[in-house]
């Protein structure tokens, strides 16, 4: 079963392409991801493939209609906006919007997601803080969350580490790998390329809008990927404690 | 959040719906009062109670709960405190349409005129914010439409009065745009009934939408919310409100901002809650305000829209003051 499949996908911007022409399918099990500099077409592409965005192709999200999309994939924005001080609690019930019954409080079901996502982000001592009172770290495991307690088999999350301290990150790539192998799948737009290569299944890579690479990551990040797409060189190397990438210099 | 904040509201809109059925320049003992308005006994006490106390009393509940309902859905749309329909022009321009309707004569046409002309002009000014400052624009946006709009239909508004042949037809505007709502009848009850109710159910209709757009547009939208829908149920239920408010009380700002803003630390922050609350809250907040109006100058005939906005002004720099310190 193929929770994500992509064909030709193209977004136009002012009559010019921004995404040209992109293929991709995501099988449960997978954690893809999504690379690329800066303007690469990151963010385009998962907010087309959800519909979010006027595009032409085919998108197998974004043919559904909303309350069933929002079923098959939950996806974290970049922004990450939190308009009302609601507490960490009711922020993660918000992942329940999309099954009925949720306006007339929570159902059993709808309480044990919530339950299990604020377990799963290490949030308990916070549950009923109000968000706008956390730090920045602690807002983003919170939204991160809410999109657990969605319980969609996909996630797309654009830029999920950004802004996390170092234990953060991993706890939130380890919490996509265990959401993949446990028969979902994850599509998350990356910068951190060693983060990328320690959890990832697989990688994409963007570059100025077009799909350049994909694969395991040793396939993907190749010294000629990496000096063509990002400018750099880099240390890559599989070691005891698993694949080490570091950057090394611009080019 | 707090299990008795709606029974405590709603007790507290009976009391004061009682307390205003009460208070007023006809001495009538309690007992009296109640015997005519129920039963209907004693001529000139029932005409008091039934024709002059009850539709103020009424239209008190009405208009407030309307404004506050309003407020509540346009500040978890535009996810923006300083939302306000007397702020961002709505109120200005429901005036302006039905100030266009009395001088012109349309409002005596048929019976509904006058609620249908606010109402389009309310539409208009709504309409008019969100393609200016849309649900993404920042307050300072948000504000400057605002300004924008209110100064426009304030403008068209003095253009009428400009152009008023007699002066009294002017002098009767004038008042009447300070919002009150004393000598009101049954009839304006019926007249803004049907706009109120179906304006409060396509705002009932967003309360799911709301909360999801406290994670913004992007998220509210994956989350299976139509956006279109949800833009276009706020128009339609905001303008109603406003409109039929303003049709039959004339003008009454910050109703709508005071109320929301009191209320959203009780209700957990969240929309949906907030929409109920605010609606008991600007019914309590009207009527008490209107039987202030009463007893505070009752030889007068103070305005109901002049005290809202004496207290509700200050509020709002407080408001502004703390949207500054957080640096917005």
């Amino acid at each position: 079963m193929t929770l994500l499949s992509v064909e030709n996908l193209t977004v136009s911007r002012a009559g010019q392409p921004v995404v040209g022409g992109i293929d991709l399918t995501v099988q449960p099990g997978e954690f893809v991801g999504l690379l690329g500099p800066n303007g690469a077409g990151k963010t385009t592409l998962l907010r087309a493939a959800l519909g979010l965005l006027p595009f032409t192709g085919r998108s197998s999200l974004a043919a559904l209609p909303g309350r069933e999309r929002a079923r098959a994939a939950a996806f974290l924005p970049q922004s990450r906006e939190i308009a009302w001080p609601l507490s960490v609690e009711a922020l993660v019930a918000l992942g329940r919007v999309p099954y009925p019954g949720a306006a007339r409080g929570l159902s059993g079901a709808d309480r044990e997601a919530v339950d299990r996502a604020i377990s799963r982000m290490g949030l308990e001592t916070f549950r009923h803080r109000p968000t706008t009172e956390l730090s920045g770290g602690e807002q983003a495991r919170a939204l991160i969350a809410r999109v657990l307690a969605q319980e969609a088999p996909l996630l797309l999350a654009d830029e999920p580490t950004a802004g996390l301290d170092p234990a953060a990150q991993i706890a939130t790539m380890r919490v996509f790998a265990a959401h993949a192998a446990a028969g979902g799948a994850v599509v998350a737009s990356l910068h951190d390329l060693g983060l990328a290569v320690r959890h990832c299944t697989r990688l994409v890579l963007l570059d100025g809008g077009r799909l350049v690479a994909d694969g395991a990551p040793a396939e993907v990040l190749t010294p000629g990927n990496l000096a063509r797409t990002f400018g750099i060189r880099a240390h890559f190397a599989e070691t005891g404690d698993g694949p080490v990438f570091q950057p090394l210099d611009m080019l | 959040m707090n299990h008795w904040l709606i029974p405590g509201l709603v007790a507290l809109v009976a009391a004061l719906f009682a307390a205003s059925l009460l208070i007023g320049p006809a001495a009538i003992g309690v007992g009296e009062s109640l015997a005519a308005l129920i039963r209907g006994e004693g001529e000139a006490v029932v005409l008091v109670m039934r024709e002059i106390r009850l539709p103020r009393a009424l239209l008190g509940v009405m208009v407030g709960a309307s404004l506050g309902l309003a407020g509540a859905a346009l500040q978890g749309f535009l996810r923006n405190p300083l939302a306000e329909p007397g702020l961002i022009g709505t109120s200005a321009s429901a005036a302006l349409g039905a100030v266009l309707a009395l001088q012109t004569g349309f409002a005596a046409g048929f019976a509904l005129a006058l609620p249908a002309a606010a109402l389009t002009g309310a539409v208009i000014s709504v309409v008019l914010i969100l393609l200016l400052a849309g649900p993404r624009g920042s307050s300072l946006v948000l504000i400057l439409a605002g300004i924008a709009i209110s100064a426009l239909a304030g403008a068209l508004i003095s253009l009428v009065l400009n152009l008023s042949p007699n002066p009294f037809a002017a002098n009767e505007i004038v008042f009447w745009m300070m919002g009150s709502l004393t000598d009101r009848s049954m009839d304006h009850v019926r007249a803004a009934a049907p706009f109120m109710l179906a304006g409060a159910a396509a705002l009932w209709l967003t309360r799911r939408g709301l909360d999801a757009m406290t994670l913004g547009e992007d998220a509210a939208a994956s989350m299976g919310i139509a956006l279109t829908r949800l833009r276009l149920l706020l128009v339609i239920g905001t303008a109603a409100l406003v409109g039929a408010a303003t049709a039959v009380a004339g003008a009454i700002g910050f109703v709508g901002l005071v109320v929301p803003h009191i209320l959203r630390p009780w209700v957990g922050a969240q929309p949906s809650r907030l929409l109920p609350a605010s609606a008991l809250g600007g019914a309590a907040m009207l009527l008490a305000a209107d039987i202030a109006v009463r007893l505070i100058a009752p030889e007068r005939d103070l305005k109901l829209g002049v005290l809202t906005a004496i207290v509700g002004a200050p509020l709002f720099l407080h408001l502004i003051w703390k949207t500054r310190r957080a640096g917005l």
